[in-house]
């Protein structure tokens, strides 16, 4: 069993993305944390080749068990343990930036919540790969919808609003790949669109014209379009009364949890700090260690969430989009794989582990460019953190897992 | 519409449009990188080696608070702060440096470098402002900062409104201070809006009101060079302004304050505070001795802190709320009432023993305040004149059991809900109470005769005997005090009415009330009465002297009174630590306080009004 480790059917083009990606984000922990005045511990860079060894450790053993045996009742059990940690780190979690996050015992300290984005993966794509059940039925849905939403619901809580979206990221993906039609994905996210539009009613009139036309057109069973159309005129017509309804006290913490940068200082002022290492970076960066703004220690982040933004100012243009292009291609390949593998269950797999790549890459690269909001998720294989390169590992080893054995059904 | 049959190569569809939609954020990113870092470049490379962008906070002023007749008691004036910015480039390049910065401050601050640096290695860590180094500096200050800033890198003197209290000492307890949040305060999430070196309310109205006077902070981006300002960062969002907090009027008069203030010798220890029984509003509150707030509105060293807060006569603490004394004699009007409702005794009631001086019980003898005795008395005299046998033994006959129910209905135990912090709740120990502390059947039952005349465990705020003052003057009702008329920009109407939940009416038999109050009026006014020294001319007022025994040196002095009689608009409790005797220490004060209130002298309150 072992030896299919060695199988020449593993995914080298991804192997070799995901050792690089680690090597590099080595590297710049060391650049990070490396400057004098930093307020963070200098050997961090130490901690994470020793997470590194744990995690290839893990890597290696998931994707030499037929992955095949992680389907049905195992599926639940990881689930399971995925989500006790996470009720657990409600009750006696330790707690890091106002948030919940962390659970300790002794000296280790892990982040449930990198963990459970994988059993959640296992558990859908065991629950999708079902091909007895029509997917399009709303009652069939109801499983996989909960399976996402209550770690969703339980980071939420923490809370940790970037890592919750990425449980419905997940989930959307993966319904797409199980075959649900685009339009029912399209139909799933409408109400969320309405509650964001409801406060500005020429868009929300708009978007409710624009849903009818669509609902026409697409000929859709009766209940369903009852569904929709009852979901989004309950939601529409309900959220400004229940807004007008709450305290500000209340108020003021749903936008201070939506957009964090709101009434914080310290987020805007990353953002420009960011751009500005960054761009400071101009076409070959000020290069290796050489970086000024990570020196001003203006982000208490800068080895983790911010990283990029230190590859961005030392190595410029070229090592940026280098580093962007490696994880296309880790994508791109994680896509492949799954479009390989034979078995529904293997396909889903590799699918939903790829989907959490994605997320997270596009989430961090796009706040450290100042596209997307300050979040705080971190950025695979590169941040400093010994859950998150774990976790990335074990996504990793399942989709070689898949790769190896693509010919089984 | 079925879902895709799956089988090999069934994904393939799917495949094409999720690489496309990947490659497609990808090309995003990319683009985004080459905008910033090859078109933008050498901007972003600019601002990245001479100059800084940093975030200005633009402080909010406080609102301000007003006394009932919106005079002037708490303002904002614009001031100078000297402010450092540690993470500015001079210092990442050499952290040295911020060494020689400190040394050339320390002396124009008048500040320890050492302790400049403490300051500055703890707030960095919290938040990438710069850190303020000293509040309301001078123009000279100002001058030297401007004069040398090549020598002082990240060294900026920013403009900030500055807390006053234009009358200084006068209302410090019921006001409190502005102070700087403390590290302990920024961990609570309850105070997730505060950034380090921000001012909170420290006590009184400051602390209790603090989300209404606080507003709202705003803040812009500035580019700093080596050569100062360069103006606002283009190309990010508008400077947010701050948004000024709300003002508060109060109920207090600032006349009344200022006589009862005035009414205590210097050095004096004690607590005024009256009250409009009519509707619970607070028209005076002193604790003396009293601070200055405006010392904290710049920061406060350390010492001079500890010499505030513990040295001396602890002057920052409120007194009237904080400080719990035994009532003595002031509390015998509740006890006879409780005696009276209970059906214990009648106005007629004369006890078997006259007073000699001494009442024995048990082997214990039981001393009057008057040594030669006050002989046989009826209860309106037992009050005027405050015989303590004749009350040894309405103790006995009402009984402990009784008695502590009926201090209960008058919420002795509880606090009075004044919208002031840390107030202290009194006690009125029942028998429950005296099992718990001192062991079932382990007292005796002779403590009731401590109790009924405010001697022994039980212990009254001047609040709260303010507000049994208030009980008696409006017959029954126990107001809430409170210190707010109105909130924000509306004029204070001339007839405000709180609402029912600001009051709780004890149910008491005019006819009772009615002995209680003449007698409380004779006291006042009869020759024998004990508190003929708060008498005023041409108002009738009722009160009561008492004389609180401590171990601790010299008894306190109190005293509670209403007038006018007839139809009361100020209940009054006054206290005087270690003073002696109520009627001589208390009574007094009590007089200049209603004289204040009835005959106001011509007001100098044109000078209060145009500040200091």
């Amino acid at each position: 069993m072992l030896s299919a480790r060695f199988s020449p059917d593993i995914d080298r083009p991804l192997l070799l993305a995901t050792l690089l990606l680690t090597l590099i984000g080595i590297a710049f922990v060391f650049s990070a944390t490396s400057m004098p005045s930093a307020s963070v511990e200098h050997g961090l860079y130490l901690k994470q080749i020793a997470y590194l060894f744990l995690a290839m450790l893990a890597g290696a053993l998931i994707a030499a068990v037929p992955y095949r045996v992680y389907e049905g009742k195992t599926s639940y059990l990881l689930y399971g343990i995925g989500l006790a940690l996470l009720v657990l780190t409600l009750f006696i979690g330790h707690v890091g930036l106002g948030a919940q996050r962390w659970l300790g015992w002794g000296p280790i300290k892990i982040q449930p919540s990198e963990l459970a984005k994988v059993a959640t993966v296992i558990l859908l794509a065991s629950q999708l790969a079902d091909r007895k059940k029509d997917w399009t039925q709303i009652k069939n849905l109801v499983g996989p919808v909960l399976t996402a939403a209550v770690p969703c619901l339980l980071v939420l809580k923490q809370p940790d609003l970037g890592t919750s979206i990425a449980f419905l990221a997940i989930l959307f993906t993966m319904l797409y790949w199980a075959g649900l039609p685009f339009l029912y994905l399209f139909f799933m996210i409408t109400p969320i669109v309405n509650v964001a539009l409801s406060f500005f009613t020429p868009g929300w009139l708009l978007f409710l014209g624009l849903l009818a036309l669509i609902l026409y057109r697409s000929r859709i069973r009766l209940l369903p379009l009852l569904l929709v159309v009852g979901v989004n005129l309950i939601v529409g017509i309900a959220t400004p009364q229940i807004w007008n309804h709450l305290q500000p006290y209340q108020k003021q913490r749903i936008s201070t949890f939506l957009d964090p940068g709101a009434d914080a200082y310290g987020a805007g002022y990353q953002i420009i700090q960011s751009k500005i290492a960054i761009g400071s970076g101009q076409v070959f960066g000020k290069g290796f260690l050489h970086g000024t703004q990570k020196a001003l220690a203006f982000l208490p982040e800068q080895h983790t969430d911010f990283i990029y933004s230190v590859v961005g100012e030392e190595t410029g243009f070229l090592g940026a989009g280098f580093v962007a292009c490696l994880y296309l291609l880790l994508i791109l390949r994680g896509i492949k794989v799954a479009n390989r593998a034979r078995n529904r269950f293997g396909g889903l797999l590799a699918i939903g582990m790829t989907s959490i790549f994605l997320y997270h890459v596009l989430v961090n690269i796009w706040m450290t460019v100042g596209l997307a909001p300050v979040t705080g998720l971190p950025l695979p294989l590169l941040s400093y953190g010994g859950s998150s390169l774990v976790a990335s590992f074990l996504q990793v080893g399942l989709i070689q897992n898949v790769a190896m054995r693509w010919r089984e059904y | 519409m079925r879902a895709d049959p799956i089988a090999l190569g069934g994904w393939q569809r799917r495949e094409r449009t999720l690489t496309i939609a990947v490659v497609g954020i990808f090309a995003l990113v990319l683009l985004r990188l080459f905008v910033l870092q090859v078109l933008e470049g050498s901007r972003y490379r600019e601002l990245s080696e001479e100059n800084r962008i940093r975030v200005e906070v633009l402080t909010a002023p406080r609102g301000e608070i007003r006394d009932r007749k919106g005079r002037l008691l708490a303002d904002c004036v614009p001031s100078f702060t000297v402010t450092l910015d540690p993470f500015d480039k001079a210092y990442s390049r050499a952290p040295a440096r911020m060494d020689s910065t400190l040394r050339a401050l320390g002396p124009i601050l008048d500040a320890d470098p050492a302790d400049l640096r403490d300051k500055i290695q703890r707030e960095r860590k919290i938040s990438f402002l710069p850190i303020r180094l000293k509040r309301n500096v001078d123009i000279k200050t100002v001058a030297f900062v401007s004069e040398h800033r090549d020598q002082l890198p990240g060294v900026q003197v920013e403009s900030e409104p500055l807390r006053r209290y234009p009358l200084g000492l006068m209302g410090s307890h019921l006001l409190g201070y502005v102070g700087e949040i403390s590290d302990k305060e920024l961990a609570d999430p309850a105070y997730g809006d505060y950034l380090s070196g921000d001012l909170i309310g420290r006590m009184g109205v400051e602390r209790r009101y603090e989300k209404q006077l606080r507003g709202v902070d705003g803040k812009r981006f500035v580019e700093v060079n080596a050569l100062g300002r360069k103006g606002d960062f283009l190309g990010e969002k508008h400077p947010v302004l701050p948004q000024r907090g709300t003002d508060l009027t109060l109920t207090i008069d600032l006349d009344l304050q200022r006589a009862a203030e005035n009414a205590f010798e210097p050095g004096a220890r004690g607590a005024v505070v009256a009250i409009d029984p009519r509707n619970g509003e607070v028209l005076a509150l002193v604790s003396k001795p009293n601070y200055d707030p405006n010392e904290f509105s710049t920061g406060i060293t350390q010492d001079r802190w500890s010499e505030l807060s513990s040295g001396g006569n602890y002057p920052l603490f409120n007194r009237a709320i904080q400080a719990v004394y035994p009532p003595g004699s002031t509390l015998k009007p509740f006890s006879a009432l409780a005696a009276l409702e209970a059906g214990a005794i009648t106005a007629g009631t004369y006890f078997a023993q006259a007073c000699t001086g001494e009442y024995r019980f048990g082997s214990r003898l039981f001393g009057c305040w008057k040594p030669e005795g006050h002989g046989s008395l009826a209860l309106h005299d037992a009050i005027v004149r405050s015989c303590d046998v004749y009350f040894y033994q309405l103790g006995l006959r009402i009984g402990m059991e009784r008695l502590s129910d009926y201090m209960d209905k008058l919420r002795l135990s509880e606090k009075t809900g004044i919208d002031l912090p840390q107030e202290r709740r009194g006690l009125f120990p029942d028998p429950a109470w005296y099992d718990k502390h001192f062991g079932p059947g382990r007292w005796s039952k002779g403590l009731v005769l401590n109790l009924v005349i405010g001697q022994g465990e039980c212990g009254l705020t001047p609040v709260k005997l303010a507000q049994l003052a208030a009980f008696m003057a409006n017959g029954g009702t126990l107001w809430r005090p409170h210190l707010i008329r109105s909130v924000g920009s509306e004029l204070p109407s001339p007839s405000i009415t709180p609402d029912d939940s600001m009051k709780q009416v004890v149910t008491v038999a005019p006819r009772n009330l009615e002995i209680i109050r003449s007698a409380m009026e004779s006291v006042v006014s009869d020759p024998t009465g004990t508190g003929g020294q708060s008498r005023v001319d041409s108002v009738s007022v009722a009160g009561k002297t008492g004389t609180a025994q401590n171990p601790h040196g010299k008894p306190h002095a109190l005293f509670i009174c209403f007038a006018p009689v007839e139809s009361p608009r100020i209940a009054i409790a006054v206290l005087v630590e270690n003073a002696g005797h109520g009627s001589t220490a208390a009574a007094p004060i009590a007089r200049k306080v209603l004289e204040g209130f009835f005959h106001p002298a011509p007001p100098e309150s044109a000078a209060v009004l145009s500040g200091r």
